[in-house]
Protein backbone atom coordinates (compact mmCIF):
# COMPACT_ATOMS: atom_id res chain seq x y z
CA UNK A 1 0.00 0.00 0.00
CA UNK A 2 2.82 2.37 0.93
CA UNK A 3 5.95 2.64 -0.40
CA UNK A 4 9.04 3.66 1.41
CA UNK A 5 11.37 3.31 -1.27
CA UNK A 6 9.19 5.08 -4.00
CA UNK A 7 8.73 7.99 -0.76
CA UNK A 8 12.42 8.35 -0.57
CA UNK A 9 12.89 8.31 -5.29
CA UNK A 10 10.01 10.92 -4.90
CA UNK A 11 11.23 13.36 -2.25
CA UNK A 12 14.70 12.87 -4.41
CA UNK A 13 12.83 14.40 -7.53
CA UNK A 14 10.77 16.69 -5.76
CA UNK A 15 13.71 18.37 -4.19
CA UNK A 16 14.86 19.39 -7.59
CA UNK A 17 11.63 21.58 -7.54
CA UNK A 18 13.28 23.77 -3.61
CA UNK A 19 15.86 26.04 -5.10
CA UNK A 20 13.70 27.58 -7.53
CA UNK A 21 10.75 27.73 -5.16
CA UNK A 22 12.95 29.54 -2.44
CA UNK A 23 14.37 32.08 -5.52
CA UNK A 24 11.00 32.73 -6.26
CA UNK A 25 10.32 33.14 -2.61
CA UNK A 26 12.57 35.71 -1.69
CA UNK A 27 12.23 37.81 -4.79
CA UNK A 28 8.51 37.79 -4.14
CA UNK A 29 10.06 38.77 -0.34
CA UNK A 30 12.02 41.59 -1.27
CA UNK A 31 9.92 43.35 -3.39
CA UNK A 32 7.26 42.95 -0.91
CA UNK A 33 9.39 44.72 1.41
CA UNK A 34 9.90 47.31 -0.91
CA UNK A 35 6.52 47.96 -2.09
CA UNK A 36 5.72 47.38 1.74
CA UNK A 37 8.06 50.44 2.78
CA UNK A 38 6.92 52.96 0.71
CA UNK A 39 3.30 51.89 1.91
CA UNK A 40 3.68 52.62 5.57
CA UNK A 41 5.95 55.92 4.37
CA UNK A 42 2.32 56.70 2.74
CA UNK A 43 0.52 55.75 6.04
CA UNK A 44 2.48 57.56 8.48
CA UNK A 45 3.24 60.91 6.36
CA UNK A 46 -0.79 60.46 5.86
CA UNK A 47 -0.27 61.03 1.68
CA UNK A 48 -4.22 62.42 0.66
CA UNK A 49 -5.68 59.63 -1.88
CA UNK A 50 -3.32 57.40 -1.40
CA UNK A 51 -3.53 56.33 2.21
CA UNK A 52 -7.64 56.23 1.36
CA UNK A 53 -6.93 53.97 -1.36
CA UNK A 54 -4.32 51.64 0.63
CA UNK A 55 -6.82 51.50 3.32
CA UNK A 56 -9.68 49.87 0.92
CA UNK A 57 -6.48 47.95 -0.88
CA UNK A 58 -5.59 46.43 2.99
CA UNK A 59 -9.01 45.87 3.71
CA UNK A 60 -9.93 43.94 0.47
CA UNK A 61 -6.56 42.52 0.34
CA UNK A 62 -7.09 40.93 4.41
CA UNK A 63 -10.93 39.52 2.96
CA UNK A 64 -9.78 37.73 -0.46
CA UNK A 65 -8.31 34.09 0.01
CA UNK A 66 -4.63 34.03 -2.18
CA UNK A 67 -6.42 31.45 -4.21
CA UNK A 68 -9.45 33.91 -5.50
CA UNK A 69 -6.61 36.59 -5.91
CA UNK A 70 -4.11 34.62 -8.05
CA UNK A 71 -6.95 33.18 -10.23
CA UNK A 72 -7.82 36.78 -10.43
CA UNK A 73 -5.09 38.34 -11.34
CA UNK A 74 -3.97 35.18 -14.14
CA UNK A 75 -7.05 36.05 -15.91
CA UNK A 76 -7.25 40.12 -15.38
CA UNK A 77 -3.03 40.72 -15.43
CA UNK A 78 -3.06 40.37 -19.44
CA UNK A 79 -5.45 42.78 -20.00
CA UNK A 80 -4.29 45.31 -17.32
CA UNK A 81 -1.21 44.99 -18.95
CA UNK A 82 -2.44 45.20 -22.73
CA UNK A 83 -4.48 48.64 -21.78
CA UNK A 84 -1.87 50.05 -20.29
CA UNK A 85 0.56 49.09 -23.10
CA UNK A 86 -2.31 50.35 -25.49
CA UNK A 87 -1.93 53.91 -23.86
CA UNK A 88 2.05 53.82 -23.70
CA UNK A 89 1.83 52.42 -27.61
CA UNK A 90 4.12 49.68 -27.15
CA UNK A 91 3.71 46.23 -28.57
CA UNK A 92 2.63 43.82 -25.85
CA UNK A 93 0.76 40.59 -26.36
CA UNK A 94 -1.60 39.71 -23.74
CA UNK A 95 -1.30 35.66 -24.10
CA UNK A 96 2.13 35.67 -23.89
CA UNK A 97 2.42 36.71 -20.50
CA UNK A 98 4.25 34.17 -18.11
CA UNK A 99 2.99 33.02 -15.04
CA UNK A 100 5.67 33.47 -12.87
CA UNK A 101 5.20 37.72 -13.57
CA UNK A 102 1.62 36.86 -12.30
CA UNK A 103 2.47 34.82 -9.16
CA UNK A 104 5.05 37.63 -8.46
CA UNK A 105 2.96 40.45 -8.75
CA UNK A 106 0.36 39.29 -7.14
CA UNK A 107 2.27 37.58 -4.42
CA UNK A 108 3.73 40.77 -4.41
CA UNK A 109 0.63 42.85 -3.85
CA UNK A 110 -0.94 40.90 -1.30
CA UNK A 111 2.48 40.45 1.18
CA UNK A 112 2.99 43.92 0.86
CA UNK A 113 0.21 45.17 2.52
CA UNK A 114 0.83 42.86 5.65
CA UNK A 115 4.90 43.77 5.28
CA UNK A 116 4.06 47.37 5.92
CA UNK A 117 2.24 46.66 8.94
CA UNK A 118 5.43 44.57 10.13
CA UNK A 119 8.09 47.57 9.02
CA UNK A 120 5.80 50.69 10.59
CA UNK A 121 5.58 48.32 13.64
CA UNK A 122 9.17 48.04 13.97
CA UNK A 123 10.24 51.57 13.30
CA UNK A 124 7.74 52.81 15.90
CA UNK A 125 9.36 50.24 18.64
CA UNK A 126 12.30 52.36 18.23
CA UNK A 127 12.80 54.61 21.25
CA UNK A 128 12.74 58.24 20.44
CA UNK A 129 15.31 59.31 22.22
CA UNK A 130 17.78 57.35 20.17
CA UNK A 131 16.69 59.84 17.46
CA UNK A 132 16.80 62.93 19.23
CA UNK A 133 20.35 61.61 20.38
CA UNK A 134 21.61 61.07 16.47
CA UNK A 135 19.70 64.64 15.96
CA UNK A 136 21.67 65.84 18.77
CA UNK A 137 24.96 64.88 17.65
CA UNK A 138 24.68 66.57 14.42
CA UNK A 139 23.58 63.78 11.85
CA UNK A 140 21.52 64.61 9.24
CA UNK A 141 18.08 63.27 8.41
CA UNK A 142 19.54 60.28 6.21
CA UNK A 143 22.58 59.56 8.49
CA UNK A 144 19.70 59.09 11.53
CA UNK A 145 17.30 56.85 8.89
CA UNK A 146 20.42 54.79 7.66
CA UNK A 147 22.68 54.25 10.70
CA UNK A 148 20.56 54.73 13.74
CA UNK A 149 16.87 53.43 12.72
CA UNK A 150 17.54 50.96 10.06
CA UNK A 151 19.52 48.92 12.28
CA UNK A 152 17.41 48.84 15.11
CA UNK A 153 14.20 48.34 13.26
CA UNK A 154 15.60 45.30 11.50
CA UNK A 155 16.74 43.49 14.46
CA UNK A 156 12.71 44.06 15.92
CA UNK A 157 11.45 43.27 12.40
CA UNK A 158 13.69 40.01 11.60
CA UNK A 159 11.49 37.24 13.26
CA UNK A 160 8.78 38.79 11.09
CA UNK A 161 10.58 38.49 7.84
CA UNK A 162 11.52 35.10 8.34
CA UNK A 163 8.10 34.11 8.77
CA UNK A 164 6.48 36.43 6.28
CA UNK A 165 9.43 34.23 3.81
CA UNK A 166 7.48 30.89 5.20
CA UNK A 167 4.41 32.35 4.60
CA UNK A 168 5.11 32.96 0.91
CA UNK A 169 6.64 29.75 0.40
CA UNK A 170 3.40 28.24 1.50
CA UNK A 171 1.41 30.47 -0.32
CA UNK A 172 3.71 29.49 -3.21
CA UNK A 173 1.45 26.18 -3.33
CA UNK A 174 -0.82 27.75 -4.97
CA UNK A 175 0.75 28.40 -8.17
CA UNK A 176 0.33 25.30 -9.93
CA UNK A 177 -3.38 26.34 -10.45
CA UNK A 178 -1.84 28.41 -12.99
CA UNK A 179 0.77 26.24 -14.20
CA UNK A 180 4.13 27.58 -11.83
CA UNK A 181 6.21 25.02 -10.99
CA UNK A 182 6.85 24.87 -7.37
CA UNK A 183 7.06 22.06 -4.36
CA UNK A 184 3.89 20.68 -4.44
CA UNK A 185 3.65 21.27 -8.40
CA UNK A 186 6.59 19.60 -8.68
CA UNK A 187 5.41 16.70 -6.18
CA UNK A 188 2.20 16.23 -8.41
CA UNK A 189 3.79 15.48 -11.38
CA UNK A 190 6.35 13.15 -9.50
CA UNK A 191 3.19 11.36 -8.90
CA UNK A 192 1.30 11.44 -11.96
CA UNK A 193 4.54 9.69 -13.50
CA UNK A 194 5.06 6.87 -10.79
CA UNK A 195 1.11 6.76 -10.09
CA UNK A 196 2.00 7.15 -6.46
CA UNK A 197 0.60 9.81 -5.11
CA UNK A 198 0.22 9.91 -1.61
CA UNK A 199 4.11 8.69 -1.16
CA UNK A 200 4.71 12.01 -3.13
CA UNK A 201 2.30 14.10 -1.28
CA UNK A 202 4.25 12.85 1.82
CA UNK A 203 8.00 13.57 0.15
CA UNK A 204 6.95 17.50 -0.52
CA UNK A 205 5.48 17.44 3.01
CA UNK A 206 8.99 16.20 4.67
CA UNK A 207 10.75 19.29 2.54
CA UNK A 208 8.46 21.57 3.67
CA UNK A 209 8.67 20.77 6.97
CA UNK A 210 12.90 20.50 6.56
CA UNK A 211 12.87 24.20 5.16
CA UNK A 212 10.32 25.42 8.01
CA UNK A 213 12.51 23.94 10.67
CA UNK A 214 15.53 25.34 9.29
CA UNK A 215 13.88 29.14 8.87
CA UNK A 216 12.77 29.01 12.46
CA UNK A 217 16.65 27.73 13.37
CA UNK A 218 17.70 30.75 10.97
CA UNK A 219 15.46 33.31 13.05
CA UNK A 220 16.20 32.44 16.40
CA UNK A 221 20.50 32.15 15.94
CA UNK A 222 19.83 35.43 14.07
CA UNK A 223 17.59 36.78 16.38
CA UNK A 224 19.94 36.24 19.19
CA UNK A 225 23.38 37.35 17.38
CA UNK A 226 21.63 40.30 16.12
CA UNK A 227 19.94 41.57 19.43
CA UNK A 228 23.70 41.30 21.05
CA UNK A 229 25.46 43.40 18.04
CA UNK A 230 23.18 46.00 18.96
CA UNK A 231 22.63 46.05 22.60
CA UNK B 1 -16.49 44.69 -17.40
CA UNK B 2 -19.93 43.25 -17.42
CA UNK B 3 -21.69 44.54 -14.11
CA UNK B 4 -24.99 43.18 -15.05
CA UNK B 5 -23.02 39.10 -15.62
CA UNK B 6 -21.60 39.53 -12.07
CA UNK B 7 -25.33 40.95 -10.79
CA UNK B 8 -26.90 37.82 -12.89
CA UNK B 9 -23.88 35.13 -11.49
CA UNK B 10 -24.22 36.18 -7.87
CA UNK B 11 -27.47 34.04 -6.63
CA UNK B 12 -25.86 30.76 -8.25
CA UNK B 13 -22.27 31.76 -6.36
CA UNK B 14 -24.26 32.43 -3.33
CA UNK B 15 -26.05 29.28 -3.11
CA UNK B 16 -22.94 27.14 -2.29
CA UNK B 17 -22.40 29.34 0.68
CA UNK B 18 -23.68 26.67 3.04
CA UNK B 19 -21.01 24.47 2.12
CA UNK B 20 -18.64 27.02 2.69
CA UNK B 21 -20.20 28.03 6.54
CA UNK B 22 -20.32 24.11 7.49
CA UNK B 23 -16.87 23.80 6.68
CA UNK B 24 -15.96 26.69 8.42
CA UNK B 25 -18.24 26.44 11.92
CA UNK B 26 -17.49 22.84 11.79
CA UNK B 27 -13.87 23.31 11.83
CA UNK B 28 -13.72 26.57 13.71
CA UNK B 29 -15.30 24.52 16.95
CA UNK B 30 -13.83 21.02 16.91
CA UNK B 31 -10.59 22.76 16.01
CA UNK B 32 -10.61 25.07 18.92
CA UNK B 33 -11.32 22.20 21.15
CA UNK B 34 -8.48 20.17 19.77
CA UNK B 35 -6.41 23.43 20.42
CA UNK B 36 -7.76 23.55 23.84
CA UNK B 37 -6.34 20.06 24.77
CA UNK B 38 -2.92 20.63 22.89
CA UNK B 39 -2.91 23.52 24.75
CA UNK B 40 -3.34 21.88 27.88
CA UNK B 41 -1.24 19.38 27.28
CA UNK B 42 1.71 21.32 26.33
CA UNK B 43 2.01 23.48 29.25
CA UNK B 44 1.85 20.42 31.68
CA UNK B 45 5.06 18.92 29.70
CA UNK B 46 4.28 15.70 30.21
CA UNK B 47 7.87 13.69 29.15
CA UNK B 48 7.33 11.73 26.32
CA UNK B 49 4.13 13.46 24.49
CA UNK B 50 5.69 17.03 24.82
CA UNK B 51 8.28 16.76 22.04
CA UNK B 52 5.46 14.99 19.93
CA UNK B 53 3.76 17.68 20.22
CA UNK B 54 6.24 19.98 19.45
CA UNK B 55 7.00 18.12 16.55
CA UNK B 56 3.18 18.32 15.39
CA UNK B 57 2.88 22.00 15.22
CA UNK B 58 6.07 22.66 13.56
CA UNK B 59 4.71 19.87 10.67
CA UNK B 60 1.08 22.14 10.46
CA UNK B 61 3.60 25.09 10.87
CA UNK B 62 5.55 24.52 7.79
CA UNK B 63 3.41 22.56 5.36
CA UNK B 64 1.18 24.57 3.29
CA UNK B 65 -2.72 23.40 3.83
CA UNK B 66 -3.30 23.01 0.50
CA UNK B 67 -0.55 20.06 0.85
CA UNK B 68 -2.19 18.91 3.85
CA UNK B 69 -5.71 18.73 2.33
CA UNK B 70 -4.01 16.37 -0.63
CA UNK B 71 -2.57 14.22 2.03
CA UNK B 72 -5.59 13.50 4.16
CA UNK B 73 -7.71 13.13 0.78
CA UNK B 74 -5.57 10.84 -0.92
CA UNK B 75 -4.04 9.54 2.76
CA UNK B 76 -6.50 8.46 4.88
CA UNK B 77 -8.04 5.52 3.40
CA UNK B 78 -5.57 4.02 2.78
CA UNK B 79 -4.57 4.50 6.35
CA UNK B 80 -7.80 2.93 6.90
CA UNK B 81 -6.92 0.36 5.11
CA UNK B 82 -4.21 -0.94 6.99
CA UNK B 83 -6.63 -1.01 9.68
CA UNK B 84 -8.52 -3.01 7.27
CA UNK B 85 -11.86 -0.77 7.10
CA UNK B 86 -13.22 0.21 3.91
CA UNK B 87 -13.61 3.99 3.34
CA UNK B 88 -12.66 4.21 0.05
CA UNK B 89 -15.41 6.64 -1.24
CA UNK B 90 -14.28 9.75 1.69
CA UNK B 91 -16.23 12.43 1.00
CA UNK B 92 -14.39 15.49 -0.11
CA UNK B 93 -16.01 18.15 2.82
CA UNK B 94 -15.29 15.54 5.54
CA UNK B 95 -11.53 15.31 4.23
CA UNK B 96 -11.68 19.20 4.31
CA UNK B 97 -13.02 19.36 7.64
CA UNK B 98 -10.46 17.01 9.11
CA UNK B 99 -7.77 19.27 7.20
CA UNK B 100 -9.01 22.31 9.14
CA UNK B 101 -9.65 20.58 12.25
CA UNK B 102 -6.27 19.01 12.72
CA UNK B 103 -4.63 22.39 11.37
CA UNK B 104 -6.05 24.22 13.65
CA UNK B 105 -5.61 22.00 16.69
CA UNK B 106 -1.97 23.33 16.21
CA UNK B 107 -2.55 26.80 14.90
CA UNK B 108 -4.81 27.98 17.53
CA UNK B 109 -3.16 26.11 20.50
CA UNK B 110 0.17 29.11 19.29
CA UNK B 111 -2.22 31.80 20.16
CA UNK B 112 -3.75 30.25 22.98
CA UNK B 113 -0.35 29.16 24.85
CA UNK B 114 0.99 32.53 25.15
CA UNK B 115 -2.03 34.25 26.34
CA UNK B 116 -2.14 31.43 29.06
CA UNK B 117 1.49 32.04 30.13
CA UNK B 118 0.84 35.58 30.00
CA UNK B 119 -1.12 35.36 33.20
CA UNK B 120 0.60 36.63 36.52
CA UNK B 121 1.49 33.48 38.38
CA UNK B 122 0.53 35.38 41.56
CA UNK B 123 -2.77 35.36 40.19
CA UNK B 124 -3.06 31.23 40.28
CA UNK B 125 -1.93 31.47 43.69
CA UNK B 126 -4.54 33.59 44.81
CA UNK B 127 -7.37 31.63 43.55
CA UNK B 128 -5.63 28.51 45.22
CA UNK B 129 -5.60 30.16 48.66
CA UNK B 130 -8.66 31.37 48.03
CA UNK B 131 -10.06 27.67 47.63
CA UNK B 132 -11.39 27.71 44.25
CA UNK B 133 -11.90 24.44 42.48
CA UNK B 134 -9.60 24.01 39.55
CA UNK B 135 -12.76 24.25 37.14
CA UNK B 136 -13.90 27.60 38.97
CA UNK B 137 -10.26 28.59 38.72
CA UNK B 138 -10.17 28.19 35.04
CA UNK B 139 -13.91 30.18 34.67
CA UNK B 140 -13.38 33.20 36.79
CA UNK B 141 -9.22 33.75 36.93
CA UNK B 142 -7.93 31.82 33.40
CA UNK B 143 -10.55 32.99 30.72
CA UNK B 144 -11.21 36.62 31.54
CA UNK B 145 -7.56 36.88 31.66
CA UNK B 146 -7.03 35.05 28.59
CA UNK B 147 -9.75 36.78 26.44
CA UNK B 148 -8.33 39.90 26.01
CA UNK B 149 -5.07 38.74 24.74
CA UNK B 150 -6.33 35.96 22.81
CA UNK B 151 -9.20 37.05 20.97
CA UNK B 152 -7.67 39.37 18.49
CA UNK B 153 -5.46 36.21 17.23
CA UNK B 154 -8.49 33.83 16.94
CA UNK B 155 -9.90 36.64 15.08
CA UNK B 156 -7.58 36.43 12.59
CA UNK B 157 -7.36 32.63 12.77
CA UNK B 158 -11.01 32.39 11.55
CA UNK B 159 -9.75 35.46 8.71
CA UNK B 160 -7.45 32.37 7.84
CA UNK B 161 -9.94 29.53 7.98
CA UNK B 162 -12.37 31.33 5.66
CA UNK B 163 -9.53 31.87 3.16
CA UNK B 164 -8.01 28.14 3.62
CA UNK B 165 -11.96 26.69 2.86
CA UNK B 166 -11.42 28.26 -0.71
CA UNK B 167 -8.84 25.61 -1.44
CA UNK B 168 -11.63 22.64 -0.83
CA UNK B 169 -12.66 23.00 -4.43
CA UNK B 170 -9.55 21.38 -5.12
CA UNK B 171 -10.41 18.03 -3.78
CA UNK B 172 -13.74 18.37 -5.91
CA UNK B 173 -15.88 20.03 -3.52
CA UNK B 174 -18.58 22.30 -5.05
CA UNK B 175 -18.27 25.39 -3.00
CA UNK B 176 -17.79 29.15 -4.44
CA UNK B 177 -14.99 28.70 -6.59
CA UNK B 178 -16.27 24.80 -7.66
CA UNK B 179 -19.43 26.42 -8.75
CA UNK B 180 -17.48 29.33 -10.24
CA UNK B 181 -15.48 26.22 -12.48
CA UNK B 182 -19.21 24.88 -13.38
CA UNK B 183 -20.71 28.74 -14.28
CA UNK B 184 -16.81 28.66 -16.83
CA UNK B 185 -17.50 25.29 -18.20
CA UNK B 186 -20.75 25.89 -19.13
CA UNK B 187 -20.11 29.05 -20.51
CA UNK B 188 -16.86 28.30 -22.57
CA UNK B 189 -14.44 30.11 -20.45
CA UNK B 190 -16.12 33.73 -21.09
CA UNK B 191 -15.70 36.32 -18.35
CA UNK B 192 -13.72 34.70 -16.40
CA UNK B 193 -12.80 38.02 -14.55
CA UNK B 194 -15.93 38.83 -13.75
CA UNK B 195 -16.59 35.51 -11.86
CA UNK B 196 -13.59 35.81 -9.59
CA UNK B 197 -14.45 39.09 -8.75
CA UNK B 198 -17.71 38.61 -7.49
CA UNK B 199 -15.77 35.35 -5.58
CA UNK B 200 -13.52 37.79 -4.29
CA UNK B 201 -16.20 40.55 -3.47
CA UNK B 202 -18.14 37.53 -1.62
CA UNK B 203 -14.98 37.05 0.64
CA UNK B 204 -14.57 40.24 1.09
CA UNK B 205 -18.26 40.48 2.55
CA UNK B 206 -18.06 37.33 4.92
CA UNK B 207 -14.48 38.20 5.86
CA UNK B 208 -15.68 41.92 7.33
CA UNK B 209 -18.80 39.97 8.41
CA UNK B 210 -16.77 38.01 11.26
CA UNK B 211 -14.33 40.86 12.03
CA UNK B 212 -17.49 42.59 13.38
CA UNK B 213 -18.41 39.58 15.20
CA UNK B 214 -14.83 39.70 16.64
CA UNK B 215 -15.39 43.04 17.85
CA UNK B 216 -18.57 42.49 19.16
CA UNK B 217 -16.70 39.71 21.39
CA UNK B 218 -14.10 42.10 22.15
CA UNK B 219 -16.58 44.89 23.09
CA UNK B 220 -17.69 42.46 25.98
CA UNK B 221 -14.94 40.95 27.89
CA UNK B 222 -14.43 41.47 31.14
CA UNK B 223 -11.56 43.52 30.93
CA UNK B 224 -13.39 46.30 28.21
CA UNK B 225 -15.84 46.59 30.84
CA UNK B 226 -14.18 47.21 33.74
CA UNK B 227 -12.37 49.66 31.45
CA UNK B 228 -15.45 51.32 29.95
CA UNK B 229 -16.92 51.67 33.69
CA UNK B 230 -13.49 53.37 34.31
CA UNK B 231 -13.77 56.04 31.55
CA UNK B 232 -18.03 56.90 32.50
CA UNK B 233 -16.07 56.69 36.52
CA UNK B 234 -13.50 59.68 35.69
CA UNK B 235 -15.95 61.50 33.35
CA UNK B 236 -18.55 61.94 35.77
CA UNK B 237 -15.75 63.01 38.75
CA UNK B 238 -16.89 59.98 40.87
CA UNK B 239 -13.43 60.06 42.38
CA UNK B 240 -10.54 59.24 40.41
CA UNK B 241 -11.58 54.80 40.10
CA UNK B 242 -8.68 54.85 38.26
CA UNK B 243 -5.45 55.31 40.15
CA UNK B 244 -7.20 53.70 43.10
CA UNK B 245 -8.09 50.49 41.54
CA UNK B 246 -4.15 50.61 40.02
Amino acid sequence: MFDFKVLLESTIDIAAAVPRTLVLAIVILLLSLVVGTVIALIQQFKVPVFSQIIKVLQSFLRGTPNVVLLLLMYYALPEILSFFAGILGIEFDPNNLNPVITVIVTFTISYSVFQSEIIRGSILSIDKGQIEAAQSLGFSSWQTFRRVIVPQALVEAFPDIINSLMVIIKALSLAYLITVVDILAQAKMVGALTYRYLEAFIGAALIYWMIGIILTFVANRFELKLRRGFH
Amino acid sequence: MDIGYMVEIFPKLIATLPITLSIIITSAILGLLLSIGVTALRIKKIKFLSPILEAYISFMRSVPILLLLFIVYYGLPVFFSLLNLDINDLSGIVAAMITLIIFNGAYLSEILRPAYLAIDKGQHEAANSLGYTPFAKFRKIVVPQMAPIALPGLGNAVIYLIHDTSLVFTIGVVDILGKANLILASSYGENKVEVYLTIALIYWGLCLLSDRLVKFFENHTYISKIQKRRMFGSKFGKGNIQSHSD
